[in-house]
């Protein structure tokens, strides 16, 4: 059957979408140079080449918000990206010898450093190496780590036990060439899945930190700085944390979407009917 | 048909098979559940041996036993001389090149994320096989179009599907062949199909067959020797004429009443 | 209670997953204490004949036609009044009775609450579970009653299944598949059984010798419509159809060394079989006049087919 169209997909593909065109269109071009302090177009009020007008300093909002959506995807590739590559093949191994010590092991440590809040290590990351995008990103991918592993296990699981691992086996597959050939492609749905959640959360805890001033350094522009920036005149400028405010909900939103589409999409049970 | 035929190639002697079962008390193990116990039987060279029983009756205990998927409690498995338990998989080559599966359910026993070549290969390039033109070969083999090749196992019915998991289990030129219920799971007019076609493979490759069902009545069409089990046990062994019209054992004497028949309208 | 003489009449029902038609124009009747047999392999359209009778189609797939239960109709009623016919006046048993229990609640208040659920007061739909559980021949019914549904075997589960379908006296009693998961030995008890208590039956399989000891009339479907009806004795033993005969011949296995006789091609999928005779791409006796649909025709032994076997 040709799916309905699940509209979740589609509205969180959109956001997504959005966000990763503003992202690119934002390296060739913006309508000021986001970080240049202007003092004479300080606090502006939107209107004449300034669409949703200046900060405290005078830089374009729109300008900052287009370069900041190019960090906020900066920090969620590197830190899915960190968790995917360490927890996959964690979760994978412990899912395939699941009464093995060493799948004991890595459940116990993922336990640890899933019960360490994800901020508290970003900002004691921060404290040791210097606060900074890399650091942020690094301390977010480990804190993420888990939640890949417990998906990759989970995922493992359930296909170990199915027939076609079983007549693999019996094929004369070893371990190594059935964790790439059949676990690998089939836990791979939920693996994307789980992905844009990450995905989202980082988006998150970025903000957050660099709210915190643990994340993104001046002059870089980022969403979640912005926010800060904005706190003192919350109440007499109101739209400089508005604007920023609504990305981060909007590319959060868009990416929560994406993955709860793409969970109903890949699973084949809820797909096709029968 | 090879000139050794009819000696012993396949020998279980004293197979037992126990599983825990996870506690349920803190204090306590969990219970132990003897799947199999003291199982001893010959398969030979050519022969079509099948092995019937019923759900707990302790076939797939002793299938994945023979195929060396799982491990003995205790007991022997001697395969073409060769002790087979406890090797680790990196020693049963062996094995693995002589002595292939089809399961019950083509569904689920082909990946659904490969395609039909790559499936129909595994074995050979599990075994470090040339696969050559040996894939399209297997489909001619088995009925199948060289074109399904490229195409995956859900766009296949129920029969075809198990005419690729065949194709398969034959790609490494096997002596033997174990079927695990490889027609339960079949429509009824296709069943005759499949049933002929591992009839012709298994004169033409001289194949031995090990034929693993819960129906007598398919059983006896297809095999000449039967072991039927219950709870565990082989209750009974012998050619499946003298097992179909003279059942020794009580458990078989039910069995064969049990199985609904058409017969009586005729 | 429902109302004793109640016949089952089934007029014109067709069954449309969005543009794909699965069970085409079915007509048939089922008399009181009569047990039919409704035989198909997968995607005959069986179940889904059973499951528009029961108001529980799937989503986006809906029933047009007539299907009438004494004076109560039972296709193309809104969801609320289905829900008070169903398990009163129609009830069903399921493939596999370990997913049909609710595995956290006891097997007797299983029963009692359909029992509840159709107006029975508490107390007495508790006393009347344990009857039912010893009607369905339950060893200890008192004991079973307390057990949940994993302390049972299969077979046991299978016959709670039916004390819950039985539980409010329905006028017809539908069996989709109700012994493919149990073993034999237990099967032909559970057979026995079901023979014996149902009030009108409908059976369906995809198991000719099943069909042949617990029904007196046999429905044959493939690909969405019935090609062939009548009494089970007439219909196995001179089918008329082609696709019935290569059915049955298909079904007998004979000895060893004998090549067993088949049916070329396999079964299409959902919305796949050719226009006119259903089964024209795989029958041996197909002709161009095949490329118009058969009308089901006869007296008691009906038939859509062309060219019939003799």
């Amino acid at each position: 059957m040709r799916g309905r169209t699940n509209a979740g997909l589609v509205a969180g593909g959109a956001l997504v979408g959005l966000v990763v065109l503003t992202a690119v269109a934002s390296f060739f071009w913006t309508p000021h140079d986001p970080t240049l302090v202007d003092a004479a177009q300080k606090l502006r009020e939107p209107g004449g080449g300034y669409p949703l007008g200046a900060d405290k300093f005078g830089r374009d909002t729109f300008s900052q918000l287009m370069v900041g959506a190019r960090t906020t995807l900066y920090v969620g590739v590197v830190a899915v990206g960190i968790a995917a590559v360490l927890g996959v093949p964690l979760g994978m191994i412990a899912g395939m010898t699941p009464r093995g010590w060493l799948s004991e092991l890595i459940m116990r440590v993922n336990d640890l450093v899933f019960a360490f809040p994800a901020l508290l290590l970003a900002v004691m990351f921060g404290a040791v190496y210097g606060a900074g995008t890399l650091t942020a990103m690094i301390a977010i991918g480990v804190a993420t780590v888990p939640a890949f592993a417990r998906v990759a296990r989970a995922a493992t699981l359930q296909v170990m036990v199915t027939d076609y691992v079983l007549a693999a086996r019996a094929a004369g597959r070893r371990r190594p060439a059935i964790a790439v050939r059949h676990v690998l492609p089939n836990i791979g749905s939920m693996l994307i899945v789980q992905a844009s959640v990450s995905f989202a959360i980082a988006i998150l805890a970025e903000a957050a930190l660099s709210f915190l001033g643990f994340g993104t350094r001046p002059p870089t522009p980022s969403w979640g700085r912005m926010l800060q920036e904005s706190q003192e005149l919350l109440f007499s400028t109101p739209r400089l944390a508005l604007w920023p405010g609504l990305a981060i909900a909007l590319a959060v939103l868009g990416f929560n979407l994406l993955g709860d589409g793409l969970r109903d999409y890949l699973d084949p049970k809820l797909r096709r009917i029968r | 048909m090879p000139s050794h035929a009819g000696t012993p190639l396949i020998e279980a002697t004293g197979l037992n098979r126990v599983y825990h079962r996870p506690r349920t008390s803190l204090t306590r193990p969990g219970a132990a559940v003897h799947a199999l116990r003291d199982v001893s039987l010959t398969i030979r060279r050519g022969e079509r041996f099948g092995i019937v029983g019923e759900s707990g009756s302790g076939k797939s205990t002793l299938l994945r036993l023979l195929c060396a998927l799982d491990r003995p409690t205790s007991g022997s498995i001697r395969f073409d001389g060769q002790e087979v338990s406890g090797r680790p998989e990196r020693r049963l080559r062996f094995l693995r090149e002589n002595l292939q599966i089809v399961f019950q359910d083509p569904m689920s026993s082909l990946d659904p994320r490969m395609r039909v070549r790559d499936l129909v290969a595994e074995p050979l390039v599990a075994l470090g096989l040339p696969a050559g033109d040996r894939v399209s070969e297997l489909l001619a083999e088995v009925g199948l179009p060289p074109e399904a090749a490229d195409r995956y196992p859900h766009q296949f019915s129920g029969g075809q599907r198990q005419r690729i998991a065949i194709a398969r289990a034959l790609a490494p030129r096997p002596k033997v062949l174990v079927a695990d219920e490889p027609v339960s799971a079949l429509d009824v007019s296709v069943r005759g199909q499949i049933l002929n076609l591992l009839a012709d493979l298994v004169d033409e490759l001289g194949l031995t067959l090990v034929f693993v069902s819960h129906d007598l009545s398919v059983v006896r069409h297809v095999c000449e020797t039967v072991a039927v089990m219950s709870a565990g046990e082989i209750v009974e062994t012998g050619p499946v004429d003298d097992v179909w019209e003279a059942p020794a054992h009580p458990y078989t004497q039910e069995l064969l009443r049990a199985v609904p028949t058409l017969e009586g309208l005729w | 209670m429902s109302d004793p003489v109640s016949t089952l009449r089934v007029e014109g029902l067709t069954v449309r997953a969005e543009s794909l038609e699965l069970v085409r124009e079915v007509s048939f009747t089922i008399a009181p204490g009569e047990r039919v047999g409704l035989i198909g392999e997968s995607g005959s359209g069986k179940s889904l004949t059973a499951l528009s009778l029961m108001g529980l189609l799937p989503e986006a797939v809906t029933a047009s036609g007539t299907a009438r239960l004494g004076d109560r109709d039972l296709v193309g009623v809104p969801e609320n009044r289905v829900k008070d016919l169903r398990g009163r006046d129609v009830s069903m048993v399921f493939q596999e009775p370990m997913t049909a229990l609710n595995p956290l609640m006891r097997v007797g208040a299983q029963v009692a609450e359909v029992m509840t659920l159709h107006g029975t007061p508490r107390h007495e739909a508790r006393e009347r579970a344990v009857a039912m559980l010893e009607r369905v021949r339950l060893p200890e019914p008192g004991q079973v009653a307390r057990a949940y549904p994993h302390q049972l075997s299969g077979g046991q589960r299978q016959r709670v299944m039916l004390a819950i379908a039985l539980a409010n006296g329905p006028g017809l009693l539908i069996c989709d598949e109700p012994t493919t998961a149990l073993d034999v030995t237990v099967q032909k008890q559970m057979l026995e059984l079901i023979a014996e208590v149902a009030p009108a039956l409908l059976f369906i399989t995809h198991d000719l010798a099943v069909v042949a000891s617990v029904c007196e009339r046999v429905l044959v479907m493939y690909g969405g419509r019935v090609v062939e009806s009548g009494p089970i004795r007439e219909v196995f033993t001179r089918p008329r159809h082609r696709y019935t005969e290569g059915l049955l011949a298909a079904s007998k296995l004979t000895p060893r060394g004998t090549r067993l006789p088949t049916v070329q091609g396999s079964v299409p999928s959902a919305g796949q079989f050719p226009d006119g005779c259903v089964f024209r791409n795989r029958c041996p006796h197909a002709t161009p006049t095949c490329e118009t649909a058969p009308a089901l025709t006869g007296d008691g032994h009906a038939f859509a087919c062309w060219h019939p076997a003799d």
